[in-house]
């Protein structure tokens, strides 16, 4: 094996990713099984008890509660969003500048994203939330009040993430075969069938996928809401990432934090191994 | 459709296209119109509501800039993104290139390890990071910062040039081994320019992750050290509500991005998607 150049290409990546990632994933997983809080002088193992702890605490359960309809609201929206806009800017006719300013927010900040939102939807200066939304009769505070708090997080999120999305959508448009259209075009196929019956079956490994980057992008989107709200009003917009943070370096609590996070990694590996198997395995 | 000129010959189509673009684009533009605007108003003329749009730019936040210390940030953020940029290449080239010339099940698992990194939830290696920077001394440094980017763009790396390389005939490797090069020759003086624009692709991308991450160098830095966004966020917390300063820390943090948009479009997807589309 030491004769193999291959193996003297691949050990520096790998070492690399074993210091940053598999040490530290290891670590975690030790971590999580140690009574570890950082006020408390005594670190001894502690077998499942963070992980009972963890999946008895009301603040965990809310966590997945509020990550799951975040998750939800928001991906059907981007979906809806994404697959518009990739229709419509599909055709050779559409100018490409158009394209470029939808693509923007990919590459700005998340915490910018989140901030500017903020701004927008403060109901005491911001131009949505004192402005625009009163002169509709929408009178709630939107970051003050729980429900407005997670649609907030929601708007400010599809803005960021959509164009991820769309690409992935107007690429996948892109790839279909002409012939497809011309075949099903001679059979007098309407606009709507040849939607149906080409375009959708087409796309379906394309949403597959942009459905998988979504549920694990989800689950890590700390920063939007950490400017947004940081988690509140309340926990009404506190989400996995938020409450391990919280727990780490508000309550000290490394035992109980490395618990979410593993349980976190246990999630988001299933969802990429589905993905890999199923879709971006190389051919050999 | 998509072939047939968008959405057909109905007019109600017609208009009910460039109404749905017609709204989108006002969805997208808002906010970045709003920084842009905010950051050259007075703090006054800024929280003005009805918003006034008329008035004398003012450039005292962008003076502020420079005047308040946030060009350490700036500079921070510059080093970090650069040097990981350096170390994400020459990790991830000969890996991606070795990868590519492996097959069976080595390639395989290795393969499915690198893609799972990418997608693993960087809560889990942050606190065990922050503990090991902690107790070797590297918190708040950008050396630690640069290097838990890692994580993030070394995977990436490797899955964007792996796509890339497969595409590369391996017929050149066999000529140029005939003519008594070594790997490392074949990589440096065959694989390498021919992959260079790709390179310059991974290289931006690689980059933009970098300056625009967040989550880790917010957990890894507290003062020294500290990246662009982490300041914004810092700023967004203080009391004195300070908008156009804000807002002109965020436009100058989001020049680099868009200066490479526009050239790496379609290699930022392919990229983020991890190949997923081709």
């Amino acid at each position: 094996m030491l004769q193999d150049w291959r193996f003297w290409f691949l050990a520096p990546m790998v070492l690399a990713l074993g210091i940053v990632v598999l040490f530290p994933s290891g670590y975690l997983v030790w971590m999580s099984v140690t009574h570890w809080i950082v006020t408390d002088p005594s670190v001894y193992f502690d077998g499942v008890q963070n992980f009972t702890t963890l999946f008895k605490s009301a603040s965990f359960a809310q966590a997945v509660q509020v990550t799951a309809l975040y998750l939800v609201l928001s991906t059907i929206l981007m979906l809806a969003l994404a697959f518009g806009l990739a229709l419509a800017l599909s055709g050779p006719g559409s100018p490409g500048f158009i394209r470029a300013i939808v693509v923007m927010p990919l590459v700005i900040p998340p915490v910018v994203a989140g901030f500017t939102w903020r701004f927008l939807m403060n109901g005491e200066m911001g131009f949505l939330g004192a402005f625009v939304l009163p002169n509709v009769g929408i009178t709630t505070n939107m970051l003050a009040n729980p429900t407005g708090a997670l649609i907030s997080i929601v708007i400010a999120d599809v803005w960021s993430r959509t164009p991820f999305m769309f690409l992935i959508f107007l690429a996948a448009l892109q790839a279909i075969p002409r012939d497809h259209y011309e075949a099903i075009r001679l059979d007098g196929a309407t606009a709507l069938q040849e939607f149906w019956l080409v375009t959708l079956p087409m796309m379906r490994s394309a949403v597959v996928i942009a459905l998988l980057f979504r549920v694990i992008d989800a689950l890590n989107t700390f920063e939007l809401i950490y400017v947004m709200t940081k988690g509140g009003p309340g926990r009404s917009t506190q989400t996995l990432s938020l409450l391990g943070w919280k727990t780490a370096f508000q309550g000290f609590d490394f035992g109980g934090a490395a618990a979410l996070g593993v349980v976190m990694l246990v999630v988001t590996t299933i969802c990429a191994s589905i993905v890999y198997r199923r879709f971006l395995r190389m051919p050999s | 459709m998509s072939h047939s000129g968008p959405a057909g010959q109905n007019p109600f189509a017609r208009l009910g296209r460039l109404a749905f673009l017609g709204a989108t684009l006002v969805f997208v533009l808002l906010p970045i119109a709003w920084l842009a605007l905010g950051s050259l108003k007075t703090r006054n003329e800024a929280l003005a509501l009805p918003p006034k749009l008329i008035f004398t730019p003012d450039f005292s936040a962008y003076h502020k800039i420079v005047a308040q210390g946030f060009l350490g940030a700036f500079g921070n953020s510059l080093t970090i993104a650069l040097s990981n940029v350096v170390l994400t290449l020459l990790l991830g080239t000969p890996a991606a290139y070795a990868l590519t010339r492996i097959r069976g099940k080595v390639q395989d698992n290795l393969s499915f390890w690198v893609l799972s990194i990418r997608m693993a939830p960087l809560f889990a290696v942050i606190l065990p990071l922050y503990v090991l920077f902690k107790s070797i001394g590297l918190l708040d440094t950008r050396f630690a910062v640069s290097l838990a980017h890692l994580t993030i763009t070394l995977p990436l790396a490797v899955w964007m040039l792996m796509t890339y390389f497969r595409s590369v005939p391996e017929d050149l490797d066999q000529a140029a081994m005939l003519d008594g090069a070594t790997h490392l020759q074949i990589l440096l003086l065959v694989i390498v320019p021919i992959a260079r624009p790709m390179l310059a692709s991974v290289a931006i991308v690689v980059f933009i992750l970098s300056w625009n991450e967040f989550l880790l160098a917010f957990i890894l830095t507290s003062r020294g050290s500290q990246t662009v966004p982490v300041a914004v966020a810092s700023l967004a917390g203080t009391m004195s509500f300070d908008w156009p300063l804000i807002a002109a820390v965020s436009v100058c943090s989001m020049i680099p991005a868009l200066l490479f948009v526009g050239f790496a479009q379609r290699h930022i997807v392919s990229g983020l998607a991890s190949g997923a589309v081709k």
